[in-house]
């Protein structure tokens, strides 16, 4: 077993006497587990499985925390968000469409972009870690700093696109914020700019797993680049491709910051995404049934389709 | 450390130098790609240090002829109607608490996930990895109402302990844990030393490089936490620094300066630990692609 | 072995106790902290600091922060400390830090809010106070006065009544030949006005689809046609009546016959007004504050010209409200009593900030007569109008009245099928409503 790099523990120990197999010498019993779990459990068991089932209780009510009587509703809440006409019905669906159009809109660009300069950065050169540090940078700033900074420079008038735009003779007076579909193209080209390293970095994970064993029987065989990358590469990465388009589309289903303050999820509510609607609904308005309700919809409607999209690259694998 | 062989084709050294030259201009290329990239960034700092009206002044500078730095003395004053400086203070604090809540918490039960023997363990197990795909809006109002239960509404403690029941942290640690060697522990284990001494003294020596990948990243997560904060943050004192900014732009609309200077604030420390730690947060989202 | 009680702890306990009635019934017995102080004119007790939420974080914050300031350096032993919280938020905030035991002792909430906000325990009942600062009806605008009272109970002292007015752009008006200086105030006057700005290119009156200034326009249109939002007894609406029908479709008409582009975006009509596209505005008396300081604007304020049957105008109020904190200590209600009145008294400083005080003795001065546009307005107060004080009624607008009027204005669906739809969903809130604050 490969023990360089690792630091000589402190325990002297002969080095004949290891026993990796046999019985282990007398351990403290399971309460020491106990005691090395409490922590992290308590924690996990208030604020993550707690919260969950509460979740589906709180759900079944009419729930105003302020109120004393939070009437049962049973499956009222989840019956209102399917019938047209009550009163949740349209602005949920709406924000569920605004999400389903950020999400369609930005995961092409979210899985490709990365892919293109992943594969450039995959070459052997000098500085490509700095590169590759640079292109990620933004990943790790907040969301509000990212939308401030953007929100001031897609300002129709005074922010520097406009006025790119228009040194480049286009014109310079697009409504970024304002109208559609401009505000659809400056959020998803924000969230592009702000986490393409992500994924970057992933992809390149990815590539430099592939054994190069596989390029050189590839050439060998006269296969051009072309062909290289879709015979070696794409299989190659297919797990990762996996992960990526996962991954992207969870988030961008989760969008709510760059709305919040690039848009303001105008015009109209066509840019409010569902987690918005939902925080509103649930934290501002303080409908929490309504909220929680509409929250597992959107888990299940998440879950079905990470499944589909599971269900399809192992199809196409095989 | 082992020597890394170096495998050297002597006989390209010509071929070495034609490349050299033809990779000149995709270099420039990809320096200005590089340049353009961040410019934004540098966009904000720039309009952070200039007089308010020269925000709306055309040609854009990007190195202000004249340097002012009314931006931050408009936020950081603490007669200001938003007490940016508390706000960055809340931060700090907030977000250091969470990391090492993280870390100990985290760090325990990987350990016991790791390398114990109990009942439940991998009940345990399968039900914190699940919670690793279940989107975080699912515990919002939940947790509000936890929160809120324990008077924590409007405190730091709101935003620095529900995060830590993330599982990532667990998962991670326990990971890396799997991958030391068993003889370490067995020996010590022989030597008579109980779990807790060879977690303290031999595991977590060993453990730095993850766990300040770990510390790094959940320090980052925390920093930058917006949609909690927008909602469970309440007074104007009790902010922290993100949902600050969403303040503040609502507070100057299009008078930049103080926004921008807002934003570089929040940005100094991210970044700075960007610098330094780079290697840690890169390694980390890499491994988390290549799970399994 | 026991341990004796410490001062903090019993403090604590009490506070608790106290808090479990709060939570567990509405508003609670707390006739003893009301009857605390001594009248509201001066205040006797120890140093108190108290701490003073609204939502002035434009330039009328800068009034209002003035007059804390004067109050603070008068009063020796009342440090009032004012913090800002956007309205958009406030509704939310304030409730959650009050209910957190950290909110502020006393606000101002819109008059509107006031019924919610006494269900869910967030605010005092201040009968006593008003009974001690010898305030009643006759002292204010009669309107305003009953406005503040939930289930029997007084829930806020008025501060201002803010109406809507008419903003008429006099440059506008006199491009296209009109008299700038005599603005249109019946139906007849105003349409001949929009169809003479129309002949001279200009489209004159902006309908704006959204709360501000589109829903503000119909609510003042249904009283002018003699109708009413809700029934008697807050149990159906009413917009969809011949009068709302007649409200909404006259708001259509503007757009179908060209007076106004269509899609107005949110503000448009305002930013348009500052820059002479359009002539006339329906908005809030408040922002002269923001008008003034547009250069090369030269406007005028004057009441809502009459489009119906009768005078009729959509107004709100900010009241004074003191805040339900467990553990309330009596002095700071008693210093909040005699600071509500001090602000009060002194409210033509806050009239300054394009507000129209509710006092009657304040209106009837010199000192306000004097300013520019409020007077104006203050001629709208004997016919201005507000919602019922049922509470959730806000829901209930913004979940059914709204996007009927969006949807109208922005010609997707005709005024009369648009409200009747309205008011369906409107009845099943009022039903949601009756069912969910009725325990309170």
């Amino acid at each position: 077993m490969a023990t360089q790099g690792i630091e000589q523990p402190h325990v002297q120990r002969p080095r004949g006497k290891t026993s990796s197999s046999g019985r282990k010498p007398a351990d403290a019993g399971p309460l020491t587990a106990y005691l090395f779990m409490a922590p992290y459990l308590a924690i996990f068991i208030i604020f993550i499985a707690i919260p969950v089932v509460f979740g589906i209780w709180v759900s079944l009510h009419n729930w105003d925390p302020m109120l004393p009587v939070k009437p049962w509703v049973g499956l009222q809440n989840y019956v209102d968000l399917f019938t047209p006409g009550s009163t949740t019905f349209g602005p949920f669906w709406k924000s569920m469409g605004a999400t389903g159009k950020f999400t369609l809109y930005s995961v092409p660009l979210l899985v490709l972009i990365p892919l293109l300069i992943a594969l450039v950065l995959n070459q052997e050169f000098r500085g490509r870690n700095f590169f590759r540090a640079t292109f990620f940078a933004p990943y790790v700033l907040g969301v509000a700093v990212v939308g401030i900074l953007w929100r001031f420079l897609l300002d129709p008038n005074v922010g520097l696109v406009n006025y790119y735009l228009g040194a480049l003779g286009l014109p310079d007076n697009i409504p970024w914020i304002t109208a559609l579909p401009w505000a659809w193209i400056s959020l998803v080209g924000v969230t592009v700019w702000w986490t393409l390293g992500f994924n970057t970095v992933i992809y390149l994970a990815g590539l430099q797993d592939i054994d190069p064993a596989l390029y050189d029987a590839a050439k060998v065989d006269g296969a051009n680049r072309w062909q290289r990358f879709v015979n070696v590469t794409l299989p190659g990465l297919r797990p990762v491709l996996l992960f990526v388009i996962t991954v992207t589309i969870l988030a961008s289903a989760n969008m709510f910051g760059q709305s919040y303050l690039i848009t303001q999820g105008a015009p109209g509510e066509e840019t409010t995404t569902a987690i918005w609607y939902i925080a509103e609904t649930g934290l501002r308005f303080f409908k929490m049934g309504s909220a929680a309700a509409m929250s597992y919809v959107l888990a299940l409607a998440l879950a079905l389709v990470s499944l589909a999209n599971f269900a399809l690259f192992r199809y196409r694998g095989d | 450390m082992t020597q890394q062989t170096v495998r050297t084709e002597p006989k390209d050294a010509g071929r070495d130098a034609g490349r050299l030259v033809r990779l000149i201009p995709s270099y420039a290329g990809l320096i200005l790609l590089t340049l353009v990239f961040v410019s934004p960034l540098l966009w904000m700092l720039s309009t952070s240090l200039k007089p308010n009206y020269m925000t709306t002044r055309f040609p854009p500078q990007w190195i202000p002829k004249d340097f002012s730095n009314v931006g931050y003395s408009t936020i950081l004053t603490t007669s200001s109607a938003n007490p940016v400086l508390q706000w960055f203070l809340n931060s700090v604090i907030a977000a250091s608490a969470h990391t090492l809540l993280v870390l100990v918490t985290a760090s325990m039960a990987a350990y016991a996930l790791a390398r114990m023997h109990f009942r439940g363990k991998n009940i345990m197990f399968v039900v914190i990895v699940l919670t690793l795909v279940i989107p975080q809006f699912v515990f919002l109002i939940g947790n509000y109402l936890i929160v809120q239960f324990f008077g924590w509404l409007d405190t730091l403690l709101a935003v620095i302990v529900p995060g830590a029941a993330g599982a990532f942290g667990v998962f991670f640690l326990r990971q890396f844990f799997l991958s030391l060697p068993l003889e370490l522990e067995e020996a010590a284990l022989i030597d008579g030393a109980n779990r807790f001494q060879i977690f303290l003294r031999v595991i977590l020596p060993l453990s730095k490089a993850p766990l300040a990948t770990l510390a790094v990243l959940s320090f980052l997560t925390n920093w930058n936490d917006f949609l909690w904060p927008v909602y469970v943050l309440l007074s104007p004192k009790s902010l922290t620094l993100q949902p600050g900014l969403a303040i503040l732009q609502g507070a100057y609309n299009t008078n930049y300066t103080p926004i921008m200077a807002g934003g570089v604030l929040a940005s100094i420390p991210v970044l700075l630990i960007y610098i330094f730690a780079q290697r840690y947060i890169i390694e980390g989202v890499s491994r988390s692609g290549l799970k399994g | 072995m026991g341990r004796r009680v410490t001062r903090q702890e019993f403090l604590l306990m009490s506070a608790g106790a106290g808090a479990g009635v709060v939570l567990a019934g509405c508003g609670g017995s707390t006739t003893d902290l009301e009857k605390a102080g001594s009248g509201g004119k001066s205040y006797n007790g120890p140093k108190v600091s108290l701490s003073f939420w609204n939502g002035f974080t434009a330039a009328d914050g800068d009034y209002m922060r003035r007059l804390v300031e004067e109050f603070s350096s008068q009063e020796k032993n009342i440090d009032v400390s004012m913090n800002t919280v956007d309205w958009e938020v406030y509704y939310q905030k304030v409730p959650a830090t009050v209910q957190s035991g950290k909110g502020p002792d006393l606000g101002i909430m819109h008059i509107t809010q006031l019924p919610t906000n006494a269900a869910r325990g967030v605010i005092l009942a201040m009968d006593d106070v008003a009974n001690e600062l010898n305030l009643k009806k006759s002292d204010f605008a009669p309107v305003v006065w009953d406005a503040g009272v939930y289930n029997g109970k007084r829930y806020g002292i008025p501060l201002d009544v803010h109406p809507l007015g008419l903003f008429y752009n006099k440059g506008t008006m006199e491009k296209a030949g009109l008299d700038p200086n005599s603005p249109p105030q019946t139906k007849d006057d105003y349409m001949a006005a929009l169809e003479q700005l129309k002949s001279k290119g200009i489209q004159g009156h902006w309908m704006s689809p959204f709360l501000f200034t589109g829903g503000l326009t119909f609510q003042s249109l249904i009283y002018q046609f003699g109708g009413e939002l809700y029934n008697e007894n807050v149990t159906k609406a009413t917009f969809n009546s011949e009068a709302g029908v007649n409200a909404l479709t006259w708001m259509v008409d503007v757009v179908k016959e060209g007076y106004s582009p269509k899609d107005v975006a949110q503000d448009a009509e305002y930013t348009a007004f500052q820059n002479g596209k359009n002539a006339f505005m329906w908005n809030g008396i408040w922002n002269i504050l923001e008008l003034d300081t547009v250069k090369g604007l030269d406007y005028g304020v004057a009441q809502l010209p009459q489009i119906g049957s009768q005078k009729g105008a959509w107004a709100d109020s900010h009241n004074f409200v003191i805040m339900n904190k467990r553990g309330q200590d009596p002095n700071k209600v008693a210093a909040s009593k005699v600071f509500i009145n001090w602000i009060s008294k002194r409210s033509v400083e806050w009239a300054k900030a394009g507000q129209v005080p509710a006092r009657d003795e304040v209106r009837e001065s010199q000192e306000f007569k004097s300013l520019k546009w409020q007077p104006v307005i203050a001629k709208e107060l004997p016919y201005v109008q507000f919602p019922p004080p049922v509470p959730g009624i806000g829901d209930v607008y913004t979940g059914s009245l709204e996007p009927a009027i969006n949807e109208a204005v922005l010609l997707k669906k005709e005024p009369e099928a648009a409200l009747d739809e309205a008011a369906n969903t409107a009845d099943q809130l009022l039903k949601e409503n009756k069912q969910k604050y009725q325990a309170a």
